[in-house]
């Protein structure tokens, strides 16, 4: 996608915008059917958002993230280049 | 106590008086406290609480404290208003040292016993404060916090607490009420000794480091203000003030503000409070209204489209050049949009199905109460994006008329002017022959 990462809160926003556009009446063929894909695309995105927080409780420790990452940090001696 | 009674030996090589049985030598230390020489102490009071016969509390300064217990009886005489005996409040006691020897159930305690109590004055270690919150405040440093702007929906959220404490239980408990099963990185610190703000400190210093943190809790279950203090602590505060994640504070005292509180970008009464401050949508409900939005931008594009058909079909009833110049835009028009539309729905069709079986999957595999909830609104997402395509409406039945340039025919008016028309299902094209009006 071309245009910036829209947020959650943001995508929920344009999508009541797009909808009050149509309803409107106002919006000519080709913007209604360019707003329904636009539609589309954040009702997609919102719903991959949703999942997000959905999908089951994932619980880290700070200290076991930290140790994680560390391995996998560039710069570690396996990945010295 | 000279004389040992019959008991074990002592240590070999030890050359001191006993051994003395236990209970013995704690009836002695009691009647040796309690005649030391009684005085008159001053401090800050904190941690009130009470027995059905004594109150407890400790007085402390910055080098001490003291453990100390007064009769009931003895402090209702004093005829206290109710609400003076706050933590901080600076008292003068008179009295002097007391041992509960115990027994076999019960505990042995020290306390300094009470006998005369004076308030004195608000009391140093909240004027500290007060100061130091003044400072933070001309600084400017309890804006920035507030300035930064909340997810309505994070991912990722950094809990900083103890270990062991309830407001943990309260955060998950709060969470599950919003429905929310994302990921939480979970910072355990001391929250009530000496050691506790550097490491609180740290902890929020590494959450934030961490890209996928998108707010962070400083939860703590309650107790005394002198507990407290260690969220009063001014590294701590500055750090919170400058962190570049949202803060959300709850270290729980309902009556004096923590400085933490102050710099935060949002303050709760509880760790649940705080769980609700962060999520601050029902998850479930969001799926539900998801879907809701779905099917109304169905139902406008579905409806949108008809409306444009209507207006062309009256354009084409305008007569002599003006319908042959309509006609041949409406021809155009017609086969781009189906054109583009056949195309759209095509890609988006297959798109959406693929979407569909892999929000359809993961909600399988997930488990937990919405589990339902989700199913049914992914479903009501997947039917409504089905069914803006014409070629689902086709498949219900629906046959379009076509003239033989390929020109949608749209009323009995414009068939009887054919004599041979298509009949477009949604599996193939049938030639069809218009009969005269009887």
């Amino acid at each position: 996608m071309a245009e910036p990462e829209l947020t959650y809160e943001q995508a929920v926003e344009r999508l009541e915008e797009i909808i009050r556009r149509l309803d409107s009446g106002e919006a000519g063929l080709r913007e209604t059917l360019d707003l329904v894909r636009e539609g589309r695309a954040l009702i997609d995105l919102c719903a991959a958002e949703l999942d997000e927080v959905s999908k089951g409780l994932e619980e880290v420790q700070l200290d076991e993230l930290i140790e994680r990452l560390e391995k996998q940090a560039p710069g570690g001696p396996a990945d010295d280049a | 106590m000279d004389e040992p009674e019959a008991g074990p030996p002592g240590i070999e090589g030890v050359d001191l008086a006993g051994p003395f049985p236990v209970g013995r030598y704690a009836s002695r230390l009691k009647e040796f406290l309690r005649g030391v020489e009684r005085v008159q102490v001053f401090g800050e009071l904190f941690n009130l609480r009470y027995s059905k016969t004594r109150a407890y509390f400790e007085l402390r300064d910055g080098n001490g404290a003291l453990p100390c217990a007064i009769w009931r009886n003895r402090l209702d005489a004093l005829g206290l208003p109710e609400d003076a005996l706050a933590d901080g409040v600076q008292l003068v006691l008179a009295g002097g040292p007391d041992y509960y020897p115990g027994s076999r159930t019960a505990s042995p305690g020290f306390s300094f016993d009470v006998t005369d109590l004076r308030i004195a004055g608000e009391g140093d270690l909240l004027a500290q404060l007060e100061r130091l919150r003044r400072q933070l405040g001309e600084e400017g440093l309890f804006e920035p916090q507030k300035e930064l702007e909340l997810p309505l929906l994070p991912r990722t959220i950094g809990v900083v607490t103890g270990e062991s404490g309830k407001a943990r239980d309260d955060i998950l408990a709060g969470l599950q009420r919003r429905g929310w099963e994302g990921k939480i990185v979970w910072a355990f610190a001391p929250v009530q000794d000496r050691h506790a703000a550097p490491r609180i400190t740290e902890a929020l210093q590494e959450l934030s480091a961490l890209d996928e943190v998108e707010a962070i809790i400083v939860a703590r279950g309650g107790g005394s203000l002198a507990d407290l203090f260690a969220f009063c602590d001014e590294t701590l505060c500055r750090t919170v003030a400058m962190l570049r994640v949202p803060v959300i504070s709850s270290v729980g005292h309902h009556s004096d503000r923590t400085l933490i509180d102050d710099v935060a970008a949002v303050a709760c009464s509880t760790p649940t409070h705080a769980a609700e401050a962060v999520v601050r949508v029902v998850v479930p409900d969001e799926w539900a209204s998801l879907a809701a939005s779905a099917r109304s931008l169905d139902r406008r594009s579905r409806a949108g489209v008809a409306t444009r058909v209507r207006a062309l079909g009256a354009l084409a009833r305008v007569p002599g050049e003006q319908l042959r110049r309509h006609r041949r835009d409406l021809h155009q028009r017609a086969r781009e949009i189906r054109a583009s539309a056949g195309r759209a729905t095509l890609a988006d069709r297959e798109l959406t199905q693929r979407r569909a079986v892999v929000l359809r999957r993961k909600a399988l595999a997930a488990a937990g109460p919405e589990t339902e909830a989700r199913r049914r609104a992914l479903a009501a997402i997947a039917a409504a994006l089905d069914g803006a395509d014409p070629k689902a409406v086709m498949a219900r039945g629906y046959a379009i008329v076509e003239d033989l340039a390929g020109e949608p025919v749209t009323s009995a008016q414009e068939a009887r002017a054919q004599e041979r028309v298509a009949l477009r299902f949604s599996d193939g094209e049938v030639a069809a022959k218009i009969e005269p009006d009887g």
